[in-house]
């Protein structure tokens, strides 16, 4: 197996960019939405073969454990082949969850499924009733014999109807005094009686979300990750992760990629105004790239994200919104036209980036809450 | 007993100025700037040459440590936090390093022992025109008699003049730039200095057919102007440190500020919308800080000129302009008594604008930053 980090940074990039130009399939490049499971299968073990598939696990469990400025290389060369976004919460969220609360039976039986891209996963955490006050979530799990028995529903469950898994946050102690106590990470599979589903059509058109309802859904013991009634201090460990992913350069960039292939085309980069505003964004999006590799250098050296990543997540998504905001103004008429629209010698969707930068202020802990916990825990303002 | 290694030096640096910081911030005498303009105090000067701060980046067999922009940057962190006037940043980094990759010569060596000692107080003028942080328009000619040049013209922004005892200036002659030293005494020299915000002072340095001995050319063509696009690039990375520095300092008041402050009964921090805006203003802190880290180690590994300029304007970009936005708001923050003189956070509010100008500002910086990038799509297409 190589060793990706003892490359050169040049020859890393050479050998990344040449395998996903060459071997993405050129149908799914630069997808306006989410790759669907079936979409995306043969690329995932295409990837999974080569041992590219997680490039953020260490390696002793399948992953490539690039170092922080590999990753981002990996990253970058995704989007600059538009490599579109598979289900990934297995990889970016699972997995690192398992490698670090998990226990050896789950980790030797979860771990290698994700990587050969048999257990994929999705997250059931927000309920109608719990968004941003996600604590106060009611789907409960009773315990019965070896099993978990749990009831209520998950909503907004990105690609629930592609997944093989579930995660849940289920409510196991309705005594306990803080409502932070009393939940329980559970893992279960979609397979079992009881789970159903409804999709839910986004703004953009598209079905990547879904509610999931549980009837009397049983789950075996051993699939409770970390301590019974724990859950929520698992799910903020988790939190951490997720924001890291939220967090990392690659989704701006995609927009970034288009704004400068619009304004080459459309011949924006003589207008000095334009290129003052391209400009700071494209330094606000570096910055944010020197901001990420201290935080994977962080994960690196095996220490627990804070709840300062919070700022990754800030700066990334609104940093993203605003060039996709850019993207349309200069796309000036083109700006409302749906789908791929030519502009000179380019196709560009300019509506996608628009709509797909939306959610991101959103999921994950919105933006208002994400400042409510950097002002509370970071700064340590007073409430 | 080995010598120290580096990491060791490093740390100790790092003690010096973290005690600095505690007991160096001087800022009755930062506050009086305004009216005495006294921004060079000998025994200052005296105490961070003896800490050796003046010598970190001058190479040891001329008595400096002969470490790296990284350990300029704790230096300048510190000397931004505590809002020391003397110009740290215009005699040890960008004379210094000016001096440094000149050719060697006695007077070249001379210069940075008595810089690394304090004696020397070298600064560089280099600057006609606004906007040119690469010192590329020189109008100052050099014409040659016997012995050497007769140099005239005028150089403006000239940072640390006000302590200075010389120049290192650029001049244009028949065989090409010349970058030579100038005493501040040399007969035809006329220093002028020009009030800034903070009580400082640019120089603005008259240069009237003053004679420059042959012996005092320092660097020519070529070397002469890559020695001095270097240093201009790594002061520009050090001087944001110094940002960092006051940026730190200023949203450390405001917090204490706002956790203390008492309106309708409660804490003004308790406010969610002024948890949100020193929020913003501590994400524009924690970039200019990662992105800071990251450039003075990459200019550290002596990257080729375009990555190094593309580096340096990343950093003063966003230093700059977060330092403005993070000293501006504290006024805000402390309401009144913010916009009053007895008040520091005015004191930070100031240093930052003068230093955010001084080596082009964040916008100045952003136009090169773009012209560059395009120059080198160019290039690689």
């Amino acid at each position: 197996m190589n060793d990706w980090n003892a490359m050169s940074d040049e020859a890393f990039r050479a050998e990344a960019r040449t395998f996903f130009e060459s071997e993405f399939p050129s149908e799914f490049r630069f997808l306006p939405r989410r790759m669907r499971w079936h979409e995306c299968r043969a690329w995932y073990l295409k990837l999974s073969r080569k041992g590219w598939i997680a490039p953020n696990w260490p390696r002793e469990h399948g992953g490539m454990g690039l170092s922080p400025s590999k990753l981002l290389i990996y990253y970058e060369e995704t989007e600059r082949a538009g490599v579109g976004r598979m289900p990934d919460q297995g990889l970016t969220m699972v997995g690192p969850t398992l490698i670090r609360f998990g226990n050896d039976a789950q980790r030797g039986y979860f771990l290698p499924r994700i990587i050969a891209g048999e257990a994929i996963w999705c997250q059931g955490y927000s309920e109608p009733n719990a968004g941003s006050d996600l604590a106060s979530l009611r789907t409960e799990a009773v315990p019965d014999g070896d099993d978990f028995v749990i009831n209520g529903s998950k909503i907004w469950t990105s690609m629930a109807h592609d997944a093989t898994h579930i995660y849940v946050l289920a409510r196991t102690d309705k005594q306990a005094k803080k409502k932070q106590e009393g939940i329980s990470f559970l893992l279960v599979d979609m397979k079992t009686p009881g789970i159903t589903l409804r999709t839910i059509r986004n703004i953009a058109g598209h079905e990547e979300f879904c509610q999931v309802f549980f009837d009397n859904v049983r789950t075996p013991k051993e699939n409770l990750v970390g301590e019974l009634h724990k859950g929520w201090t698992i799910a903020k460990g988790l939190l951490g992760f997720e924001r890291l992913n939220i967090g990392s350069p690659r989704r701006p960039l995609q927009a970034l990629e288009k704004l400068e292939a619009l304004a080459q085309a459309r011949g924006l980069t003589a207008d000095p105004a334009f290129v003052e505003r391209l400009t700071e964004l494209q330094l606000d999006l570096a910055d944010l790239g020197s901001l990420y590799r201290r935080y994977v250098d962080k994960v690196r050296r095996g220490e627990v994200l804070g709840p300062d990543v919070s700022m990754l997540k800030v700066w990334s998504m609104e940093t993203y919104q605003r060039l996709s905001e850019l993207l349309l103004e200069a796309a000036g008429e083109y700006g409302a036209v749906e789908g791929e629209v030519a502009v000179g010698e380019v196709n560009i969707d300019v509506l996608s980036p628009f709509y797909n930068s939306r959610p991101g202020t959103i999921y994950g802990g919105s933006n208002e809450i994400q400042r409510n916990i950097l002002a509370k825990y970071v700064l340590n303002l007073p409430s | 007993m080995s010598a120290p290694n580096e990491n060791d030096h490093t740390a100790l640096l790092a003690q010096s100025v973290g005690d600095f910081v505690q007991h160096g911030a001087d800022l009755p005498r930062v506050r009086a700037l305004a009216q005495t303009r006294a921004e060079f105090d000998r025994a200052q000067w005296q105490q961070l040459a003896e800490l050796g701060w003046l010598g970190v980046l001058v190479p040891e067999d001329c008595g400096g440590l002969g470490l790296g922009l990284a350990e300029a940057a704790i230096v300048a962190e510190g000397i931004g936090r505590a809002l020391t006037p003397e110009p740290y940043t215009a005699v040890a980094v960008l004379a210094a390093r000016v001096l440094e990759q000149s050719a060697d010569s006695a007077l070249r060596n001379e210069l940075l022992r008595g810089l690394v000692g304090g004696e020397q107080v070298p600064v560089v003028a280099w600057q006609e025109q606004p906007d040119d942080f690469a010192g590329l328009q020189v109008a100052t000619t050099a014409t040659p008699f016997e012995g050497g040049y007769r140099v005239s013209g005028e150089k403006q922004f000239v940072g640390g003049a006000a302590g200075a005892n010389g120049y290192l200036v650029t001049a244009q002659s028949p065989d090409g730039l010349q970058l030579m030293w100038v005493p501040r005494d040399a007969a035809g020299c006329a220093t002028g200095l020009v009030p800034l915000a903070d009580g400082r002072n640019y120089g603005a340095v008259t240069l009237q057919d003053v004679a420059v001995p042959r012996e005092n050319v320092l660097a020519s063509g070529a070397a002469a102007r890559a020695a001095l696009s270097c240093a201009l690039d790594h002061a520009a990375a050090v001087a944001s440190a110094e940002l960092v520095g006051m940026m730190k300092r200023t949203h450390e008041m405001s917090l204490d500020y706002l956790k203390t402050r008492v309106q309708f009964g409660k804490a003004i921090g308790s406010f969610q919308v002024l948890q949100h805006r020193t929020v913003d203003l501590h994400i524009q802190q924690e970039l200019a800080d990662a992105v800071l880290s990251e450039v003075v180690a990459q200019l550290d590994l002596a990257p080729d000129a375009v990555t190094r300029a593309l580096a340096a304007s990343r950093a003063k970009s966003r230093c700059a302009d977060a330092a403005l936005a993070i000293t501006r708001a504290a006024i805000q923050f402390h309401g009144a008594i913010g916009f009053t003189e007895d008040c520091d956070v005015g004191l930070y509010v100031k240093r930052a604008m003068t230093v955010a100008a001084w080596l082009g500002n964040g916008r100045a910086h952003r136009v090169r930053y773009a012209a560059l990038a395009a120059q080198s799509q160019r290039e690689a297409a």
